[in-house]
């Protein structure tokens, strides 16, 4: 009889047996990869990320073998942004999320899932959380109307049977513990990203970089091993005719947002993997806990990968539930507020707030003639592009920065006009030409 | 990583190959293909049984096949090509005003297209919870038509007139009586000939009720907030205001100065930060603090006692808007400063007549004839107006007389009760009531689309209440703004809290969303 059974055990379950565990619960964790291994996911954490590794006592672990940057350029449209998560947003974030702001870095970095997860499940492991890899959850075991344990395959082959007083399932987008238990979705939003991306070496680009133009993005961070990941991501609905030559039109989309790393790749770059993508990335919400088990990471929340969330929010997930399931496990409240206490900070306010933003950015719709021009008028105004990064990055809420008092303000501090930028030249006709598919 | 794998068929292809393979019935085709789906999609798409597509029944009998296939689907193909909705709705209910705000184009009368066009699907899905109209006068119960002339009648918590002054017989009398001695019009600035014996006499009561007996009376609320600003501060001044203050204030500030700071919502620490930062580079020039009394979304005040001597200590000047409580709630009236045993002690006062005292209008009040002067001469929106008309000024006048006097009591007395009514349903029934017991009881919903589908359903049920989203409140903040009369029953009250929460209970069913409201 464990304490729990964490049903995978990546960014969100490793990372929830490992927080258990070391407040001495018993803790099994089984998934169905061997380690190390990918998983289909660009990789960048931003500074609150890298954050959840460091109060882990992690982050070294990560950063001797990751580079790390500060400073993040974001080009939309021509119009160039450059700045750094502040460490007070960060600490406050921390502080209204989970009461103490202990650890913050504001380092970002894009680390390999075969990297990251691997020292997430040893780290869980050496917690004392027991970890079974290998082994397939096949069957919940429910006794009046409760989640009791599990059965499954094992790596040998053979058959396990498993009880603990919760299970946990970490078990991602396609959760085995949502479908086997009927779980309908909420707040689906249907629209959203395809995404292509592999690891080039050859060239160092800096630091990371992520560029909008039109209905098309793209993004490079160095990550491990010497290599750069580039990403390109635009409409779901353009996805059939970029299926048509995947390699061709990775590089005719770097090609038309931002013809510098277009060249870049095109000249300098060698390819060293195969080209991997998705375009299943529509967002829902599940209902998050029941009787006898809670859902963390993208098994209660997925969606689009557009501002590059999900594995920090998956880390985020792990401190709230095992914060909550240790108040209930160490008997100091019943697991009904509990998870009460889970779920109020989850399906809050400023939770919806920014799904919304998500949401509606990676309808991948081009940028409005009010949004470039807020673009234009935080250049020069370092404090406010700060801001607007970490609100991009879900540190600081959506209607702090989105409110109307500041957003005039920002408009009339601005230093700049939109005289020096091409894309206002003849908008009307270049948002015409941004709904045509480059790929058709 | 070998060549071979540098060559390898990404994993949308061969997800295609197998859909197609599976409509042969041709299992063998769809393992083969199967087993160069890379190791990252299979560790995630865990769903899919990669390794034993051979071993599923070909003729589709158990309807394992047909599960493989609609899964597999799933992952090829967009998924909203899959679900169609509603465009219009849609469009309704995922922009907000802002995304208006800059449009593009030197055509100013056509780039006004944008905006018309998003508002007209606002109003073809009932959404538009703005210009609606009255079809009488607005008591308790309303009877109201929304600009697609769809009528409704209900328990209307959607105007503002919380001592039920509209419908009063010595408010009525005060009315007509002046226009039979002056007539409907003040034909003039009251810098020229605009005013009347009677303003002078509204004057004078409104100072007796603020402790500061040097007032000046501007037409509209909007007017006295904006005109006080641009009125006094200049170019090189500095303007310290609370991040919710009423619009009037925040587009005064803007309109007088570059140098604005919003500060944290109430956070007096924050303002005295401000100013110490202000004057340890700036010692020659003015800084206005600008607050509300009570605040119109959130329904809360600031410790105003702290606030004015943190002002005094950093040569600050405080400026307080207290539109929203003066009248309706303090001893006697006297709203916030009351309260706060700050009668005669705040630098200046505004305030509106359009809450608690039935009429357009506001006021600027102070201790200093000069500035009462100055702001006459300096503040646009009260030289170059016309003057609050006679019957308006009478109407006000009647108020505040009834205000001060006992039966003024009686009706806060009566109007609390209503509020404490309204605010203990709601929250037992487990929503999510803002800021204190006030007249304005803000019901917070946070999410846009949530708000917007639970305000069409209230139309018809039975229940008018404002609900405020962008630009008044942040995104993603949105809420009811229901504002209380004297005149409410308290069952009344409770019956629309009934009514209320039926309406967002299925709105969230409607758009089958599982976000709730608390705030972090
Ligand atoms: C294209 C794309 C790009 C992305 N880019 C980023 C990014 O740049 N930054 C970012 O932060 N996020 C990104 N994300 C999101 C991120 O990948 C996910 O949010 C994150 O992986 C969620 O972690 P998780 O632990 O909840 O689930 P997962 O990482 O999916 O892990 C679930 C685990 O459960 C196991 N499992 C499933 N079923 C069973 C079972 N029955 N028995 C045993 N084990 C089981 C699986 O094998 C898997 O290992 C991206 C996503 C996509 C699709």
């Amino acid at each position: 009889m464990y304490d729990a059974i964490v049903v995978g055990g990546r960014c969100a379950g490793a990372a929830t047996a490992l927080l258990l565990a070391r407040q001495g619960h018993r803790v099994l964790v089984v998934d169905r990869s061997s380690f190390p291994s990918d998983v289909i996911s660009t990789h960048f954490l931003w500074p609150h990320g890298m954050s959840y590794l460091n109060r882990w006592g992690l982050l070294d672990q990560v950063t001797a073998v990751t580079p790390t940057h500060t400073v993040v350029d974001i080009v939309n449209d021509g119009i160039p942004l450059s700045g750094s998560v502040p460490v007070s947003l960060l600490r406050e974030h921390f502080r209204d999320l989970h009461g103490d702001d202990s650890g913050v870095v504001q380092s970002y970095a894009s680390v390999r899932r075969r990297v990251l997860d691997q020292i997430l499940v040893e780290a869980a492991a050496k917690a004392g959380a027991e970890v079974r890899t290998h082994s397939t959850v096949r069957e919940l075991i429910i006794s009046d109307g409760r989640v009791v344990g599990v059965r499954g395959r094992a790596s040998d082959g053979g058959e396990f049977e498993e009880r603990a007083r919760i299970v946990v399932g970490a078990d991602g987008r396609n959760s085995f513990v949502a479908r086997t238990l009927g779980l309908p979705r909420f707040d689906e939003r249907p629209r959203c990203t395809f995404a292509y991306w592999s690891y080039w070496s050859g060239f160092d680009p800096g630091r990371g970089q992520i560029h909008r133009r039109g209905r098309l993005g793209c993004a490079v961070v160095p990550t491990n091993f010497g290599q750069n990941m580039v990403l390109v991501w635009g409409p779901s609905e353009w996805s059939r005719e970029f299926r048509a030559d995947v390699p061709g039109n990775v590089q005719r989309a770097l090609d038309f947002v931002s013809p510098e790393l277009g060249e870049l790749v095109r000249t300098r770059g060698t390819r060293e993997e195969r080209i991997y993508g998705t375009l299943d990335q529509s967002g829902f919400l599940r209902q998050l806990h029941g009787p006898g088990w809670v859902l963390v990471g993208d098994a209660e929340s997925a969606k689009d990968q557009c501002t590059a969330i999900g594995m920090t929010h998956a880390f985020r997930d792990a401190e709230l539930a095992s914060a909550a399931l240790h108040r209930w496990l160490a008997g100091e409240s019943s697991l009904d507020e509990a998870m009460a206490a889970y779920e109020g900070r989850r399906r809050s306010q400023n939770s919806a707030a920014y799904y919304d933003y998500v949401c509606t950015l990676s309808e991948m719709r081009p940028y409005r003639h009010d949004e470039l021009q807020l673009f234009v008028a935080l250049r020069g105004n370092q404090e406010e592009t700060d801001r607007f990064i970490a609100t991009h990055a879900d540190i600081a809420p959506v209607s702090e920065f989105f409110q109307a008092s500041n957003l005039f303000l920002l408009n009339d501090a601005a230093k700049e006009s939109s005289a020096g930028y091409p894309v206002f030249e003849d908008f009307a006709a270049t948002s015409r030409m941004y709904q045509q598919n480059l790929f058709a | 990583m070998t060549s071979t794998d540098l060559q390898q068929r990404d994993d949308g292809e061969l997800i295609e190959a197998i859909l197609d393979a599976a409509r042969r019935g041709d299992v063998a085709t769809m393992a083969r293909e199967a087993a160069e789906v890379s190791e990252m999609t299979r560790n995630w798409a865990t769903h899919i049984p990669w390794d034993d597509l051979a071993a599923l029944d070909a003729s589709g009998a158990d309807g394992e096949l047909a599960r493989v296939v609609a899964d597999l689907t799933e992952m090829w193909e967009p998924a909203h090509l899959r679900n169609p909705v509603d465009p219009d709705e849609e469009y309704a209910l995922d922009k907000n005003a802002y995304d208006f705000y800059r449009p593009a184009g030197r055509d100013l009368l056509a780039r006004t297209e944008d905006f018309y066009g998003w508002v007209q699907a606002r109003r073809r899905t009932e959404t538009w919870q703005y210009s609606r109209v009255l079809e009488a006068a607005p008591d308790s119960i309303a009877e109201i038509t929304n600009d697609l002339g769809k009528r409704t009648r209900g328990i209307n918590f959607n105007s503002q007139d919380y001592l039920s002054f509209n419908t009063h017989p010595a408010i009525r009398e005060a009315a007509v009586r002046a226009m039979r001695d002056y007539g409907p019009h003040s034909a003039g600035s009251p810098m020229v000939l605009g005013n009347t014996r009677i303003s002078d006499e509204l004057e004078a009561a409104l100072g007796e009720l603020t402790g500061l007996e040097h007032v000046t009376l501007f037409s509209t609320g909007w007017s006295a907030g904006f005109g006080a600003i641009v009125g006094l501060v200049r170019q090189s001044d500095h303007v310290v205001i609370d991040r919710l203050a009423h619009s009037c204030l925040q587009q005064g500030a803007r309109a007088a100065t570059r140098n604005v700071v919003r500060y944290e919502h109430l956070n007096v620490e924050a303002v005295r930060q401000h100013l110490v930062d202000i004057r340890s580079h700036d010692t020659r020039n003015g800084i206005l603090v600008v607050t509300d009394g009570l605040f119109s979304v959130d329904a809360d005040w600031p410790d105003l006692v702290t606030l004015q001597r943190v002002c005094r200590e950093h040569d600050a000047t405080l400026l307080v808007d207290v539109a929203h409580d003066l009248g309706a709630m303090g001893p006697g009236g006297t709203g916030v400063l009351g309260m706060q045993g700050l009668l005669g002690e705040v630098d200046i006062v505004m305030g509106a007549f359009s809450k608690s005292f039935c009429s357009n209008g506001g006021f600027v009040a102070s201790r200093s004839p000069a500035l009462k002067q100055y702001v006459k001469m300096f503040s646009g929106s009260h030289f170059f107006s016309n003057a609050l008309s006679p019957v308006q000024t009478a109407v006000v006048r009647e108020a505040a007389r009834i205000i001060r006097s006992p039966e003024g009591d009686e009706l806060r007395a009566r109007l609390f009760t209503a509020i404490h009514a309204l605010r203990d349903e709601l929250t037992g029934r487990g929503l999510t009531c803002m800021g204190e017991p006030s007249p304005i009881v803000p019901l917070l919903i946070g999410n846009e689309k949530l708000a917007r589908t639970a305000n069409r359903l209230l139309f018809d049920r039975g229940v008018l209440a404002f609900m405020v989203e962008f630009p008044v409140t942040p995104t993603g903040s949105s809420r009811f703004r229901l504002q209380v009369q004297a005149g409410h029953r308290p069952e009344e009250a409770r019956e629309a809290a009934r009514i209320i929460e039926g309406a967002i209970a299925d709105s969230r069913a409607y758009l089958s969303s599982a976000f709730g409201s608390a705030a972090r």
